[in-house]
């Protein structure tokens, strides 16, 4: 097997060899609330905030998270289905352009797009030539979860895998019917399946004839979104070694999305971690899995249910209170902080988690009639009564509220039915360096 | 409904500790291509407090065994085709009132007595003395009695077993009504015994059996709506009572919204708190958590193993997810194409597998030990079941298959105490002789 030669190499973003097949730096969507009769914008779902990776030629990263935190979003930007709000994504990197492209990065904002401008032309999915993105079409594929809604069901199997070909021009007549025919075969079916309907095979059949549309143009990376969650364990067995095969073969580079950590495990040699839109953690699969410096990998990783079960003490599932915040309005600092079991006073509490305490309460939440805000963390809750504000006040002192919360707050004051909270501001976490080709965004910095 | 009357010869007595027992269960459906055999033969038992997994792949017969239960079955195109679902209903102890002493060996629960001979051992119970309902015979009155009352289920995805159009207090609250009207006729105190329109009219608001005239009195004449709203605060408590006990913050609220407006771990909560509204003796959980992140996967196993725990009751977890069987579950029933072809304990099932579909399961989940590329994936896939001959259901997938795997359906039968295989590598020349081992 190759997967040991393709371990990452330390340092990856700087080092001559790999180059990349598709960087993403900053990439960003938001999408629209609309609310009333002229459905104006009343603010932005950030499925995907500002997120920065390199595929390398050959390499499969795995990315994960629970639903809900964009990792499809960011699947459907990386293969171009969707377009960026900002952020660029950038094809066929060598080491060269992209040390470029790193470097062009590091420099302050306004000096950026100058910088940028030669590599955006040559590469910018968006932005090179018309050639040049048409190759990036054909090179960059993509195989959806659902396969009984991405299959057409009016559609012959000869027509759903050679559509790629039609349309590129590569072959028509006998010769494409051959070609379905070698592609078919190579994810297990065969010429007897030609001319069926998507309807008439089972799901694990369904999968291969997506994977075979995938492979049909020959390209370097195929984005798979959730390619096995909806099959059984013998089939997705069947699937994630046809996945390896194929790769090993044809040199090919993944984008594995999914949610389950055992298949990225097996599967990945990089793993991404996303959360609330952004990336929280990235690093090889090793690294990731047995010295997590993220708090929530950690968490994911200890909910995974485990055949092996090595250690019964570990058989305790470890489980995370609570649910993903609203993306429309992310918690400041770290996302993660309203969940996160190591929180310290520096991970962004802000006004919003007292309202979300709030809400956990039977009467308080319904008492509260009004909050001005100063800033994020500063501002003023005001009560139909005094009673309520002075409850608060108690239980914000109390142990109920997590006690790095409590030592965030640098003032909290009741004045008759207002109660007044300053928090200590805190900024965006950013992610730092914590090994070799790993990085988190976490503020302890030893965890 | 049509049961066939004649197949009954399968039906045993239930053993002391078991709760349930499932003896040739067969279940078909009428297709176009032919009968689908898509429950064929199943027997297993489920122990009194126990969990028991039933694993499979899709279309292996596990969802449609479990539906058999409480006889949620389309018929047609379904046809119950044979076999029987004895199942003993349980009641609080009268020596403790529920609070568990010697007499109910500290369950608090007793088996129901026989309603023929009053406990005393009689033909009709096979002489335990304990209340025994064919399930797949008892009147349909009958089975809407048992229905979320003493069997509940808990549905597979809970955005689409809730109604998006009632919200959770108002569906929750239908389980009170229907099961335990009486006792929030007696919280709101009503006595029993009392007559006229208005306990008439209260009875039936309370039982779900309210007449337009009904609602109306209770609308618009002042004593009446006094009492029907303190029925409506003695159903209100039992609702917020069944939703704070699975964790659910602020019940009061929740019961207020709609489906729609709550995440999918809330709302597969709201879907336990109705299968434990009542207490029942056996919940059957369909994919509880299938729907679900890992993260709060984690939190509603260890909610539905903790509210286990504390009422006694017994659950058949119904799961393809094989690591989380394992997690959970006393003993694992593995299901293969309508037949159970392994039984055991959890342990005997993972660290001893006999049979060659399990051991294939196995292998096919990927560990950190797995090399890449290497799962050792079942070929082929799950046959089609209309009109099987008989032979093993595994043989065109099996590595091991030989002749009298072709020829004849293998029997369960055991290798091990408590550990029973189908297959005739295990019981080579008849299947009814022990294994070497």
């Amino acid at each position: 097997m190759t997967d040991m030669s393709r371990l990452p190499t330390p340092d990856g973003a700087s080092d001559a060899a790999p180059g990349s097949i598709l960087s993403l730096r900053g990439i960003s969507k938001h999408f629209p609330i609309r609310a009333g009769a002229l459905q104006r914008v009343v603010g932005h779902v950030r499925a995907v905030d500002g997120v920065s990776f390199d595929i390398r030629p050959g390499e499969t990263l795995g990315l994960v998270g629970e639903s809900g935190c964009g990792k499809t979003t960011l699947g459907r930007l990386a293969s171009g289905l969707l377009s960026p709000t900002s952020g660029g994504s950038y094809f066929n990197l060598d080491a060269a352009a992209l040390s470029k492209l790193n470097a062009a990065y590091a420099l302050p904002e306004d000096a950026r797009a100058a910088a940028l401008a030669p590599i955006e032309a040559a590469h910018g999915v968006t932005t090179m030539p018309k050639a040049a993105q048409a190759r990036f079409r054909r090179n960059c594929q993509m195989v959806f979860q659902d396969s009984f809604s991405s299959l057409n069901p009016r559609h012959l199997v000869i027509d759903i895998v050679g559509r790629p070909l039609r349309v590129h021009k590569e072959a028509s007549g006998e010769a494409l019917t051959e070609r379905v025919v070698e592609l078919l075969e190579q994810v297990g079916l065969g010429r007897q399946h030609l001319y069926r309907y998507p309807h008439q095979f089972s799901g694990g059949q369904r999968q291969r004839i997506s994977i075979a549309r995938a492979l049909a143009l020959d390209p370097e990376l195929i984005i798979l979104d959730e390619p096995t969650s909806a099959l059984d364990v013998s089939v997705q067995a069947q699937i994630l070694n046809l996945l390896n095969d194929l790769q090993a073969e044809r040199n090919l580079a993944y984008l594995f999305v999914t949610h389950d950590l055992s298949v990225v495990e097996h599967m990945a040699d990089r793993i991404v971690t996303m959360y609330l839109g952004r990336v929280v953690e990235a690093g090889p699969t090793r690294t990731l899995f047995d010295e997590a410096a993220h708090p929530y990998t950690r968490a994911l990783i200890a909910a995974k249910p485990d055949l092996a079960m090595d250690d019964p003490q570990v058989a305790k599932f470890a489980a995370l209170d609570g649910s993903i915040p609203d993306p429309a309005r992310p918690p400041r600092g770290c996302h993660f902080h309203t969940r996160c079991p190591v929180a310290t006073p520096n991970c962004g509490w802000e006004l919003d988690d007292i309202v979300r305490l709030l809400e956990r309460s039977e009467d308080l939440f319904e008492a509260l009639s009004d909050v001005s805000r100063h800033s994020d963390f500063a501002g003023e809750l005001a009560f139909e009564d005094e009673d309520s504000a002075q409850r608060l006040a108690q239980a914000l002192r109390s142990d109920a509220t997590p006690a790095s919360m409590r030592s965030a707050m640098e003032s909290l004051t009741v004045d008759g039915r207002m109660l007044k909270v300053r928090f200590k501001e805190v900024g965006e976490v950013q992610l730092s360096d914590r090994g070799p080709d790993h990085i988190a965004a976490c503020v302890l910095k030893d965890a | 409904m049509s049961i066939s009357k004649t197949d009954t010869t399968g039906a045993q007595t239930v053993a002391p500790a078991t709760i349930a027992s499932v003896r040739g269960l067969k279940v078909h459906f009428r297709s176009k291509a032919g009968r689908v055999h898509a429950v064929d033969g199943v027997d297993f038992d489920v122990r009194d407090g126990e969990t028991l997994g039933l694993v499979g792949e899709t279309g292996c017969g596990k969802s449609v065994t479990g539906r058999a239960f409480l006889r949620l079955l389309p018929v047609p195109p379904g046809i119950l085709a044979g076999g029987s679902v004895m199942f003993r209903p349980q009641t609080s102890c009268a020596g403790c009132g529920g609070e568990g002493c010697a007499q109910c060996g500290g369950s608090g629960r007793r088996p129901t007595p026989c309603p023929t001979c009053r406990g005393q051992g009689c033909p009709d119970c096979q002489g335990t003395g304990a209340e025994t309902l064919d399930l797949l015979k008892v009147s349909d009155k009958k089975m809407r009695g048992i229905r979320g009352d003493r069997i509940a289920m808990i549905f597979q995805d809970p955005g689409k077993s809730l109604n998006p159009t009632l919200t959770i207090g108002e569906q929750l609250g239908e389980v009170f009504l229907q099961h335990r009207s009486a006792d929030l006729l007696e919280e709101a105190g009503i006595d029993s015994g009392e007559s006229g329109f208005q306990a008439r009219a209260l009875r039936r608001l309370a039982g779900q059996r309210d007449r337009r005239t009904d609602r109306m009195a209770a609308a618009l004449w002042p004593p009446l709506r006094r009492r029907a709203q303190s029925v409506r605060q003695a159903l209100d408590n039992r609702i917020a009572a069944a939703l704070g006990e699975t964790q659910i913050p602020n019940p009061r609220n929740i019961m207020r919204s709609y489906p729609h407006e709550l995440s999918g771990g809330m709302r597969q909560r709201v879907m336990i708190a109705q299968a434990l509204a009542c207490d029942p003796d056996l919940i059957i959980a369909d994919e509880p958590t299938t729907a679900l992140d890992v993260t709060v996967q984690a939190r509603i196993l260890d909610l539905i193993g903790q509210l286990q725990a504390k009422r006694g009751s017994s659950v058949i977890y119904i799961s393809h997810d094989l690591s989380v069987v394992r997690r959970i579950c006393d003993r694992v029933a593995v299901m293969y194409a309508g037949r159970v072809v392994e039984i055991g304990e959890t342990d005997q099932i993972f660290n001893d597998p006999r049979h060659p579909y399990t051991k294939g399961l196995l292998a096919a989940v990927p560990t950190t030990r797995t090399p890449r590329g290497k799962l050792a994936a079942i070929p082929g896939s799950v046959p089609e079941l209309v009109d099987p001959k008989p032979s093993c259901r595994f043989a065109d997938r099996c590595a091991h298959v030989h002749a009298a795997c072709t020829a004849s359906d293998p029997i369960l039968s055991a290798v091990n105490p408590g550990h029973d295989v189908a297959c005739f590598l295990e019981h080579p020349t008849s299947p009814k002789t022990e294994a070497a081992e």
